[in-house]
């Protein structure tokens, strides 16, 4: 990648560490039975790790082609979801709730993969993946600005959703087993460190977004 | 019922999560066009970060803004660039963390006045040392190279978008906040500005303006090179008309504001169709030259157009009974 080097390593240094980060809350979730978002953690370990190999050369783990299928299956899942939301599908505290923006990151995943020079891809650069296009990509640019503004704007949606006191009335029924719905001992959960995973959803729009911008 | 009812969604969740913050008002039109400032100076701060910012090239660009202004001016341009030059990576690591934390702070609403605030006094202060005042005292300001530049606007809208109502009752969100009077006076002087500097020598001498969208079309994707090239290959030999309609539009815009809301509505969607075109003539900001560092002039006009969209009269809200003391 053209650029400071010691700029893409912050990049991939934050890609890692949201990874790491959301890596700890399945596992933490499950031991404390506090709901995270299951779905979109796991995405974001993957993406965390796909991204570094992206930025950093010598932290590449896979091929391109397995993390497009993996992207793949991923953008899928996120947009089942979403259409089981819009059919009035009963949600749960242990799957993303606005799985759009998780469908889109994924699906610039997939797309940046996609039409990265196939040399960077293949691991031919020492010095991390180019992320300057040629002509031949510049056509897709008109794929790739819309993406970039959909991060930032989903960025600064969270951010305005972040707020300053913890939420402590968030809390996690399940009606099913809560009988009216109402919050109960066995029920009600404190969802875990919500600002937490907004700063990692923010990290990681403003990582992809940088990505896609010098792809432009 | 879950509390997160609190944040405006229509259906009740079973539980708040990530992003989903308790206590946080709906999406207001003014939250609304504050957070596509946001996003804005979001995108400044990555195109900041942009590898060819950290070369040579960033201050080379600065210091061309000098030429052709008064020596006040062009001086401080001159040495900033100067200074730019000899510490180019410390300084532009510096201004692209600053344009991201002005971003993130009007997303976050606990920062959001110090946010708009910072970001006034850092767009005058790049209005003069980054633009030149826009080429405004330089005669080469012209509505298709974003003058009066496009950072000046930022600094405008974080006005027009102070989270503080002087006019209540005002129709607009503009109008709201400074009230009306000033809110359509700056209205006025901007398009009305920007149809003066329409009619002059920069915009109206021949091939100007189609030199102006040839510019436009350097480095510019396939699909945007085509629409400015066959722009400025069928305004080649009528410079003069082009600068003459664009100026009679852009004042239609700018005396509309006085006129009833209908009209001003019809006006408002004009302004944005003719900053879109702007946006296009401008190779949509250079942004895919690597050398952007803002989107230009175009998608803010749209933005400070959309402030003064005036809503629908609010229904009177009858005033609580006050008890009378009886004698």
């Amino acid at each position: 990648m053209g650029g400071p080097a010691w700029l893409t390593a912050i990049f991939a240094a934050a890609s890692l560490a949201v990874a790491v980060y959301c890596a700890g809350r399945l596992v933490v979730a499950r031991g404390w039975h506090r709901p995270t978002e299951l779905d979109t953690d796991g995405a974001h370990v993957v993406m965390g790790v796909a991204m570094a190999g992206m930025f950093v050369s010598g932290l590449r783990t896979l091929p391109s082609a397995i993390w497009e299928v993996v992207f793949a299956a991923a953008a899928v899942w996120f947009g089942y979801r979403m259409l089981q939301g819009r059919r009035g599908g009963q949600p749960s505290p242990w799957r993303s709730s606005h799985p759009l923006p998780h469908l889109v990151e994924c699906a610039a995943m997939v797309f940046m993969f996609l039409i990265l020079p196939a040399s960077a891809a293949a691991g031919a650069a020492t010095s991390g993946m180019s992320m300057t296009m040629t002509a031949t990509e510049s056509r897709f640019s008109f794929l790739t600005l819309p993406l970039a503004l959909f991060l930032f704007g989903y960025v600064v949606w969270l951010g305005d959703r972040v707020t300053l006191r913890a939420p402590a009335l968030a809390l996690a029924t399940t009606p099913a087993t809560g009988g009216s719905g109402s919050p109960t001992a066995e029920t009600a959960r404190a969802y875990l460190a919500p600002r937490c995973a907004a700063i990692c959803k923010i990290t990681m729009g403003i990582t992809m977004g940088y990505m896609l911008v010098l792809m432009l | 019922m879950s509390e997160s009812l609190a944040v405006g969604r229509a259906q009740a969740r079973p539980a708040v999560q990530a992003g989903d913050a308790v206590g946080v008002a709906a999406l207001d039109a003014r939250r609304k066009l504050q957070l596509a400032l946001g996003v804005i100076w979001v995108l400044d701060g990555i195109l900041q970060f942009q590898p060819s910012m950290f070369t040579t090239s960033f201050p080379d660009m600065l210091a061309e803004s000098a030429p052709g202004n008064p020596g006040v001016v062009s001086g401080p341009i001159t040495w900033s660039a100067s200074l730019i030059d000899h510490h180019v990576v410390v300084l532009n690591a510096i201004f692209a963390t600053i344009q991201l934390a002005l971003g993130l702070g009007i997303a976050w609403r606990p920062t959001l006045r110090l946010a708009l605030a910072a970001s006034i006094a850092w767009s005058l202060a790049v209005w003069w040392l980054g633009e030149g005042f826009g080429g405004i005292l330089a005669g080469t300001a012209s509505p298709v190279n974003g003058a009066p530049g496009p950072v000046i606007l930022y600094a405008i809208l974080a006005v027009l978008l102070w989270p503080a109502d002087r006019d209540p009752a005002a129709p607009s969100v503009a109008e709201r906040v400074v009230g009306r009077r000033p809110a359509r006076a700056v209205w006025l002087v901007l398009w009305g500005s920007l149809a003066a500097f329409a009619l002059l020598p920069a915009s109206r001498a021949p091939g100007a303006i189609s030199g102006m969208l040839t510019g436009g079309a350097d480095g510019a994707p396939v699909w945007l090179a085509w629409i400015d090239t066959h722009a400025a290959s069928a305004l080649n030999h009528h410079g003069l008309a082009a600068s003459i309609v664009l100026a009679v539009l852009l004042a239609l815009v700018a005396v509309a504001v006085y006129l009833p809301a209908p009209i001003l509505r019809a006006a408002i969607v004009l302004a944005v169709v003719l900053a879109a075109a702007l946006w296009l003539a401008q190779g949509m900001g250079e942004l895919f030259t690597g050398m952007a560092t803002d989107p230009e002039s175009g998608p803010l006009l749209a933005l400070l157009a959309l402030a003064f969209w005036p809503a629908a009269p609010r229904p009177a809200v009858p005033a609580p009974a006050i008890p009378v003391k009886e004698a």
